[in-house]
């Protein structure tokens, strides 16, 4: 019996897998997607692995689907820039079971380091793209998309934005069900198709390109995906995703072409849409994707000169975008006075290090040794910011290392003697650290690099990764040891220090950024949300704080600034004791230790 | 209860009106379990519903906002600038923030507590000393409520959010109290039922006693 249940999109899209008879799944986490792998490894029914990146992830999606499985492989959208080596070739070699990639995108960048949209990736690597507008297409769109896969034979994206991973809303499931696993076709060598030799590419390009073609036709006829919603004949309007949801409350009387399937796009629909009505918009969000390709067709189309290019859409944008063009009909909801009211003069609230993070002594020591941080992608990236202010560099995941050792070249090529330090988290380490360190040791660079091993993946909530040895199901598998690793591609000087012990790690830095070899120094401090076990009794302010401020330095949100004077807050305190180390004063004290008092 | 705090009006089970809600909150406290049990409520209520989230960072001290839009039919899972009915903040500074989201007429349930944003840039974080009037002028009929207290004194501090549950579920005969309790039932681990509960009943009956 179907039951109508909230279901998060990126829920649904899980579902949608597991009803089409998915068996295999891999991702590596990140924001908005992290969630579909782990409802599939929660339901079970499938086989759902964590891979150490994105790369790796598509190949063994890639693979099962030869396998002779339907597979889907799920990650952010900046990281199928990642996966796109395989991704693009594998549009050639074609599938065999269906083979569906999730790309998350995020317009508005809440959680991410561009906008990038990927429907420009589908279009370059020639492949369909699928897009959801809420939580129940989000589940059926993922089962049609198995099936323009296999009937295709074409890995097919399905594109869903931040708005549609993260909002719910209802959808008809079947539980108690468990769905068959999709009957695919034996494996069987197919040299032709598969070996991507120059020989066999170029007529798999060939065939790519009538795949386009005879995809187009199927994007006009199925009614599932691609429809014309004929309404008020003055303005029609070609959408998708969940700007079509936006669109709907404004206009919601308009015609509408409504793109479950933008690509290809189905340009006899936006013909006979155009032709019906007297003005015609586009409404999407980011880049003129559907918009210029109307414009090529010839025909006479609003877009971008109204709506924004960058950040979301949201109906007020939407409204204000049809006021703009002097269409008066859109009807701007909410109350004039009270949009105008912006408000002004309120303290941001950034987020932060939690109390007792591991990562904190690390980036106060590197802040107060003045020394060059390239950094990485991970909770660790807010030592960039205030009062921390101890980064560099962050540009993607895996680049603290490469970028450390062209620094460290380009300086001394100058006759610069500054220190650089790269900085990298546990699970990135795992996802791109190492071949930037086989680098390093190869070409002689002598670059120290800190990781930071706090035991998961903590920024996007607490995924295990090769380093913990746990798998997306919770099982006990073989973990791959950091330091081993270090040492087995060349490192001679690995060695470990606590990061809640300032001293000791300043005396680490200094001997190893001294030392003309590449050196790994590992910090290992479980994340506070992970371990919540107090490290040692809470803080006390042993003397009148006199005021002085350093303890504020460390950026903790266990101490309170009251009018320059520390105001400790033990149930927030863990007793990392970083702020006893850095009180010049000894004012600070836990019980039972001693104070350490760095001068 | 006075006129100004109710928000039967309007929402016709048939009708094409659909009932907006901001809910906003500092990262940890509880804002996305509030909205969850909200949506559950009115979907088990029979209404089509949103619910959209920003939550990256919800766990690391930062803004949390979510949005719950029920109704007959609901398109859209964001709500427009001064279309909110009802705007539940679990912080004072919080509430100001999104002050603007809310209708000129709409209802302000404010947890009265005050937590001090970390500093972004050099210097000390000054908590608006003027919040509360900054709350207050536009919007007189706010309700400042101490469900921190309230919950704490329950002996689980982090049932703030059911003490404003229980405060909104009094202004609204959307979704009928044993709706709200069959959910709160199902949507905490079995042994934080009670104190969720108890907490949900509280925030009811102040609210009920305006
Ligand atoms: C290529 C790529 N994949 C995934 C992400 C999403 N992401 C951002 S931070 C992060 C986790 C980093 O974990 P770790 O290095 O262990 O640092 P922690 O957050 O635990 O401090 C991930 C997966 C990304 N930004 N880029």
């Amino acid at each position: 019996m179907a039951n109508r249940i909230l279901l998060s999109g990126n829920e649904a899209i899980a579902e949608g897998a597991l009803e089409a008879g998915a068996h295999f799944a891999a991702a590596y986490p990140g924001t908005p997607s992290t969630e579909i792998l782990e409802t599939l490894s929660r339901r079970g029914g499938i086989r759902a692995e964590w891979a150490p990146n994105e790369k790796v992830a598509y190949e063994t999606a890639y693979g099962a689907s030869l396998g002779g499985a339907r597979a889907l492989v799920a990650m952010k959208h900046v990281v199928v820039n990642v996966a796109a080596d395989p991704l693009f070739s594998s549009s050639y070699a074609g599938v065999n079971g269906g083979l569906v990639l999730v790309s998350a995108d995020d317009p508005a960048m809440h959680s991410s380091q561009n906008e990038q949209d990927n429907r420009q990736l589908a279009r370059a690597a020639k492949i369909p793209v699928i897009e959801p507008s809420d939580s129940q297409e989000a589940k059926d769109f993922t089962r049609i998309a198995f099936e323009i896969s296999e009937r295709f034979d074409t890995p097919v994206m399905l594109r869903v934005t931040t708005r549609i991973c993260h909002s719910m809303s209802p959808v008809a499931v079947t539980r108690g069900t468990t769905w068959p696993m999709a009957r695919i076709p034996d494996y069987s060598r197919n040299f032709h198709k598969h070996v991507l030799l120059p020989a066999n590419a170029r007529p798999r390009h060939d065939f790519v390109e009538s795949r386009m073609v005879e995809l187009e036709e199927y994007a006009a006829s199925n009614r599932d995906l691609n429809r014309i919603e004929w309404g008020d004949r003055t303005v029609g309007v070609v959408t998708g995703g969940v700007a079509y949801q936006y669109l709907r409350e404004v206009l919601p009387g308009a015609s509408v072409l409504k793109l479950g399937m933008p690509w290809p796009l189905p340009r006899a629909l936006v013909r006979e849409l155009a032709a019906g009505v007297d003005e015609l918009y586009v409404v999407e969000e980011l880049d003129p994707f559907i918009e210029t390709e109307v414009r090529a067709l010839g025909v006479q189309v609003l877009g971008k000169e109204i709506f924004p290019l960058t950040g979301e859409l949201n109906p007020d944008v939407v409204a204000r975008g049809f006021e703009l063009s002097g269409n008066g009909t859109a009807t701007e909801p909410g109350d004039v006075r009270q949009k105008n009211a912006a408000p002004a003069a309120i303290p941001p609230r950034p987020p932060v290090l939690c109390a007792g993070c591991g990562h904190r002594g690390v980036f106060f020591t590197l802040s107060k040794m003045g020394l060059i941080v390239t950094g990485d992608i991970g909770c660790y990236t807010l030592g960039a910011l205030h009062p921390l202010e101890s980064m560099d560099a962050c540009l993607c995941m895996g680049a603290s290392i490469g970028m450390a050792h062209g620094m460290e070249a380009a300086l001394r090529a100058a006759g610069d003697e500054r220190r650089v330090v790269g900085v990298i988290g546990d699970s990135t380490f795992m996802h791109s650290g190492i071949t930037g360190l086989i680098n390093t040791v190869y070409n002689g660079g002598s670059s120290t690099v800190l990781v930071l091993d706090n035991g998961t993946t903590a920024m996007t909530g607490h995924q295990d990764h090769p380093g913990t040895g746990v798998t997306a199901t919770g099982e006990r598998g073989q973990q791959v040891d950091i330091e081993a690793v270090c040492r087995a591609v060349g490192v001679r000087r690995v060695r470990d220090v606590d990061p809640y012990d300032i001293a000791a790690l300043e005396a680490a830095l200094n001997e190893e950024l001294d030392t003309p070899e590449p050196s790994v120094i590992i910090c290992r401090a479980a994340c506070r949300l992970v371990d919540r076990t107090p490290i040692a009794p809470s803080v006390r302010l042993e003397i009148e704080c006199p005021g002085c401020g350093t303890c504020f330095e460390l950026g903790c949100p266990a101490i309170d600034d009251r009018d320059g004077v520390a105001v400790i807050d033990a149930a927030a305190c863990c007793g990392c004791g970083l702020c006893v180390q850095v009180c010049p004063f000894c004012g600070l004290r836990i019980e039972g230790h001693e104070p350490a008092g760095v001068p | 209860m006075s006129g100004t705090r109710d928000l039967n009006r309007g929402l016709e089970r048939d009708g094409a009106r659909v009932r907006n809600l901001v809910l906003a909150g500092v990262g940890g406290h509880g804002v996305l379990a509030l909205s969850r049990v909200i949506a559950e409520g009115a979907l088990a209520a029979g209404f089509d519903v949103r619910k959209s989230e920003i939550h990256g960072m919800s766990q690391r001290g930062g803004s949390v906002l979510s949005e719950v839009r029920y109704g007959s039919s609901v398109n859209s899972p964001l709500i427009p600038d001064g279309a909110a009915d009802l705007l539940i903040s679990l912080e004072l500074l919080e509430a100001l923030r999104h002050l603007h989201r809310l209708k000129t007429d709409g209802i302000l349930l404010v947890n009265e507590q005050r937590i001090t944003p970390a500093p972004a840039g050099s210097g000390p974080v000054l908590y608006p000393e003027d919040v509360l009037d900054r709350i207050l002028d536009p919007f007189p009929e706010a309700r400042i409520l101490p469900a921190h207290d309230m919950a704490t004194e329950l002996g689980e501090s982090r049932a703030a959010n059911m003490v404003m549950l229980g405060a909104f579920a009094a202004c609204t005969e959307d979704i009928p109290i044993h709706g709200w309790e069959e959910v709160i039932e199902s949507a905490f681990r079995s042994d934080l039922v009670p104190v969720n509960l108890a907490a949900f009943r509280a925030g009811l009956s102040l609210a009920s006693a305006w």
